[in-house]
C-alpha cells in the first residue's frame, strides 16, 4: 500500500511508522505522537459494515484499560475512530516475554526470572484487585518496555468477575495456558484461572520452552496429568461436578523436582502452589507475591538490567498468523478416556534425561523454528461470541 | 470493576450542579447558533464516527427560517426526560437487568452533556445507548434483535454506535447504585443483627429501594453524586415508607468507619439533595411534548409546512455533506 511507504499523519497527530505486529483483529504499527514526540504503538481495527457494529474485543480492551492504570499494565493513551478504523494508541513496548524466552542468545539468571515473574504477578494482582480477569495470559501478551518494565497487554478477553453465579465461557486462554477447570468446561470460575496461566509462564521461564504443550484440549489435560498426576478426590473434590468432566486413567504424580531439577526449593514450592488442582485451594496472586520466593536470595534483577533480545524477531507478524492452529473442543462426556501412552512417556523420558531437551519430538527437529503456539483462533473467537450470547442471565 | 475511587466516572463524569447547568446551557447555545447560521441543527453521523455539520446558508435573513424556533434549555430537559423514561421502558420490555438500564441511562445522560437534542435525535441515541450498554455489560443482544423487538430500524443503532462511544470518550464502565444497595443491605443485616422476620423486612426494603433507585436514575443525580450516595438516598426514601431501620443511626455508623470521607451532616445533606431532585423531577405532559416535538422536528429539518422549503432544505443538506467533509467544524464538540 502506498500509504505505508511515506510517513503519514493519522488524525493530524500520529506519524505512522513500521508495522509491529499482526493481531487477531487488527494490525499494530509504530508511530510518533507529534504532540509529545513520544513513540507509541497504534492498534488499528477495521470498522465498517459489520453486522454487530464496533468489534466487541476492541471494546473490552478499551473499557478495561481506561480504568486500569498501573506500572505493570499497558497504558492506553487514546482511542479514536479515523477513516473507517478504530485506533487504539498504546505506550510503545520494545519486545515481549515470548521473544525473551525464545532467544537462545539470552541467558536468564534466577534473579532475571524472579524479576519477570514479579512484574507479571504485580500487574495481575492489580487486575484481580479491580475484579478483572485477564483470561489471555501468555508470554506473547506480556510486553516489555524500553526500560525493561513488563506490562500486561491484550485485554481483548478480559472480564469483570465477582458477581456470584455469573457464568462465563470456558473457551479462553491459548490452550497451553488453560487451567484444568476450564478444560473440564467450568463456566463459573475466578481469578485462579489467571494464576494457573501465570504458573505456566513461570515454568516456561525456567524451562525456556512452553511447559504443557497439548495439541488438543484433551491432550492438554493429558499433559497436565502427566506432569502432576491425575487429581485425587481429596485434592479436588469438585472436579466431578464440572460439565465436561471425564475420568482419566490414574497416573501417579512424578515429583515436581524431576520436572524442574535445577530450581530452588522456594521456586518449586511456589510453582506447586500455582499449579494446585483445586481452584479454591490454588494460591491467589496476592499470596503468591508474599511467597518467600520473592524475598529469599537472589534478589529480583533490576528491570533496567534485564537481558533483552537485540531486536524484535523479524517476521514475527507472519509467525503469529501461522500459529493460529485450530483448537478442537473435546466431544462432550467421553467416558473413561485414556491418555495416549506414547506421549506421556515422551514427556517423562525427556524430562528425566535432560532439562534442555524440548518436550516433544516436533521441536527437536524444528529446533530453530518457534513452536506452534496455539492462540485463540478466529474459530474460537466466534465460538466465544456465540457463548457470550448465551450467557444472558 | 469494584473500584469507584479510581474510576473514570469519579474523575470525569461527576459534576458540580453549576458545571452541569453550564454544560446544558453551552450545548443548547451551540445548537441555537447553528440554527441561526445554518437553518438546521441536524449533525449527520456515519458508522465510522465521522460527523458532518450543516453549513452556513448563503441567503441570510430568509423569512421562512425566521419561523424556526430553537428549543430552550428547559425544553431540552423535557425531551431528554421523555426518552430517558423510554430507556427504562425498552429495558423492561426486554427484561434486561437493572444494571443494563442504568448503564444505558448514564450513557444517554453523558452523551447530552456534549450535544443538544437538536443535533442528534434522542430516540436514536436512546436506542444506541441501550445497545451499547448490553454490549459493554456482556449481555450481548444483536442490534437486529433490539430493532425487531421494538420495531425500529436497527441500522440506525449501528450508524450511531461509534459517535456515541466517542462522545462518551470511550469511558464505558459505569457504576450504578444497585450493587452498592445490595452491599448496604447486607451490611444493615449485620448492623441490626437481623434474624428471621427482620431479614425478610430488609429484603423488602431492598426491593422497594430498587424501585426508588430507578427514579433516582431519571434525575440529574447520577451526574452529580457517586453511586454509593445514590444507593443510600434510595434506601433512605424506601425506609421512610417502610421504617425498617433507624436510618440516622445507620448513617452515623457509616461515617464512623475509618477513612470515610464525609461527616454525618455532609452525608445527610447529599442525601437530602438527591431526594429533592427526585421530588422535583418533572416529566413532560403530552401537551408539552407535542409542542416540543414539533419544534425539534423543524430544527432537525424533518418537517416543513410546504414543498418549496422542503426542496430547499434537501438541497442545502446535500451541499453541507460535501463541503463539511473537508472541514469538519461547525462549532460543536468533536469528542
Ligand atoms: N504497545 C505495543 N508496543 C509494541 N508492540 C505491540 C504493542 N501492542 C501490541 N504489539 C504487537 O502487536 C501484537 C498484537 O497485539 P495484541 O494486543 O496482543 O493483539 P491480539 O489480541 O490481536 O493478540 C503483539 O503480539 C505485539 O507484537
Ligand atoms: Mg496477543
Amino acid at each position: 500500500m502506498p500509504e505505508m511507504e511515506q510517513p503519514k499523519k493519522v488524525a493530524d497527530r500520529y506519524l505512522k511508522r513500521e508495522l509491529l505486529g499482526q493481531g487477531t483483529y487488527g494490525v499494530v504499527f509504530k508511530a510518533t505522537d507529534t504532540k509529545t514526540e513520544e513513540t507509541v504503538a497504534i492498534k488499528k481495527i477495521r470498522l465498517g459494515k459489520q453486522k454487530e457494529g464496533v468489534n466487541i474485543t476492541a471494546l473490552r480492551e478499551i473499557k478495561m484499560l481506561k480504568e486500569l492504570k498501573h506500572p505493570h499494565i499497558i497504558l492506553l493513551i487514546d482511542a479514536f475512530p479515523h477513516k473507517e478504523n478504530l485506533h487504539l494508541v498504546f505506550e510503545f513496548m520494545e519486545t515481549d516475554l515470548e521473544a525473551v524466552i525464545r532467544d537462545s542468545n539470552i541467558f536468564l539468571s534466577p534473579g532475571d526470572i524472579k524479576s519477570y515473574l514479579l512484574m507479571t504477578l504485580k500487574g495481575l494482582a492489580y487486575c484481580h484487585e479491580k475484579w478483572v480477569l485477564h483470561r489471555d495470559m501468555k508470554p506473547n501478551n506480556l510486553l516489555i518496555g524500553p526500560d525493561g518494565q513488563l506490562k500486561l497487554a491484550d485485554f481483548g478477553l478480559a472480564r469483570i468477575f465477582g458477581s456470584p453465579g455469573r457464568k462465563f465461557t470456558h473457551q479462553v486462554f491459548a490452550r497451553w495456558y488453560r487451567a484444568p477447570e476450564l478444560l473440564f468446561g467450568a463456566k463459573q470460575y475466578g481469578a485462579a484461572v489467571d494464576v494457573w496461566a501465570a504458573g505456566c509462564i513461570f515454568a516456561e521461564l525456567l524451562l525456556r520452552r512452553p511447559f504443557l504443550q497439548g495439541n488438543s484440549d484433551i491432550d492438554q489435560l493429558s499433559k497436565i496429568f502427566a506432569a502432576f498426576g491425575t487429581p485425587k478426590a481429596d485434592q479436588w473434590p469438585d472436579v466431578k461436578k464440572l460439565p465436561d468432566y471425564v475420568e482419566y486413567q490414574f497416573i501417579p504424580a512424578p515429583s515436581l523436582r524431576s520436572l524442574f531439577p535445577a530450581v530452588s526449593e522456594d521456586a518449586l514450592d511456589l510453582l506447586s502452589k500455582m499449579f494446585t488442582y483445586d481452584p479454591k485451594a490454588r494460591i491467589s496472586v496476592k499470596k503468591a507475591l508474599e511467597h518467600r520466593f520473592f524475598t529469599s536470595a537472589p534478589a529480583p534483577t533490576d528491570p533496567a538490567k534485564l537481558p533483552k533480545p537485540l531486536r524484535k524477531q523479524e517476521g514475527k507478524a507472519s509467525h503469529d498468523r501461522h500459529d493460529a492452529i485450530r483448537v478442537v473442543s473435546p466431544p462432550r462426556k467421553l467416558r473413561r478416556l485414556m491418555p495416549e501412552r506414547g506421549k506421556l512417556d515422551c514427556v517423562k523420558s525427556h524430562v528425566d534425561k535432560d532439562q534442555q531437551a524440548p518436550m516433544s519430538l516436533d521441536f527437536t527437529i524444528l529446533a530453530e523454528r518457534p513452536p506452534n503456539r496455539p492462540t485463540i483462533t478466529s474459530a474460537d473467537r466466534s465460538h466465544l461470541k456465540r457463548k457470550l450470547d448465551l450467557e444472558f442471565q | 470493576m469494584a473500584d469507584f475511587q479510581t474510576s473514570t466516572q469519579r474523575a470525569k463524569w461527576i459534576l458540580t450542579p453549576q458545571k452541569l447547568a453550564e454544560r446544558y446551557k453551552v450545548a443548547n447555545q451551540k445548537a441555537v447558533q447553528m440554527l441561526e447560521k445554518c437553518g438546521t441543527t441536524q449533525v449527520e453521523v456515519d458508522a465510522s464516527g465521522s460527523l458532518t455539520y450543516p453549513t452556513e446558508k448563503v441567503d441570510a435573513g430568509d423569512q421562512a427560517d425566521k419561523k424556526l424556533k430553537p428549543l430552550s434549555v428547559d425544553e431540552e430537559r423535557f425531551m431528554r426526560a421523555f426518552y430517558e423514561a423510554k430507556v427504562q421502558e425498552v429495558c423492561s420490555a426486554f427484561n434486561f437487568p437493572h444494571k443494563i438500564q442504568a448503564t444505558a441511562l448514564q450513557y444517554f445522560k453523558r452523551f447530552y452533556l456534549q450535544w443538544s437534542v437538536m443535533q442528534h435525535h434522542p430516540k436514536e441515541i436512546m436506542l444506541t445507548c441501550v445497545y451499547a450498554s448490553c454490549k459493554i455489560e456482556e449481555n450481548h443482544v444483536s442490534a437486529e434483535e433490539i430493532g425487531k423487538g421494538i420495531k425500529q430500524d436497527h441500522h440506525i443503532i449501528l450508524k450511531y454506535e461509534m459517535a456515541v462511544l466517542q462522545s462518551l470518550e470511550f469511558d464505558l464502565i459505569v457504576y450504578a447504585p444497585y450493587r452498592a444497595m445490595g452491599g448496604f443491605v447486607s451490611d444493615m443485616e449485620e448492623f441490626v443483627q437481623a434474624r428471621g422476620d427482620e431479614i425478610q423486612k430488609l429484603e423488602n426494603l431492598l426491593k422497594a429501594a430498587t424501585a426508588e433507585a430507578d427514579k433516582v436514575m431519571l434525575t440529574d443525580a447520577p451526574l452529580l453524586f457517586p453511586p454509593g450516595q445514590l444507593a443510600l438516598a434510595a434506601l433512605r426514601i424506601a425506609n421512610g415508607a417502610l421504617g425498617v431501620v433507624d436510618f440516622d443511626r445507620y448513617l452515623e455508623n457509616i461515617v464512623s468507619q475509618p477513612n470515610y470521607e464525609h461527616t454525618a451532616s455532609e452525608l445527610t445533606k447529599f442525601l437530602d439533595d438527591i431526594e429533592s431532585l427526585v421530588k422535583n423531577y418533572k416529566y413532560p405532559s403530552e401537551k408539552d411534548m407535542k409542542h416540543i416535538n414539533r419544534k425539534l422536528k423543524s430544527c432537525l429539518g424533518h418537517s416543513s409546512s410546504h414543498d418549496d422549503s422542503k426542496k430547499r432544505e434537501k438541497r442545502s443538506k446535500h451541499k453541507s455533506h460535501r463541503s463539511s467533509n473537508d472541514t469538519p467544524n461547525g462549532g460543536a464538540p468533536v469528542g
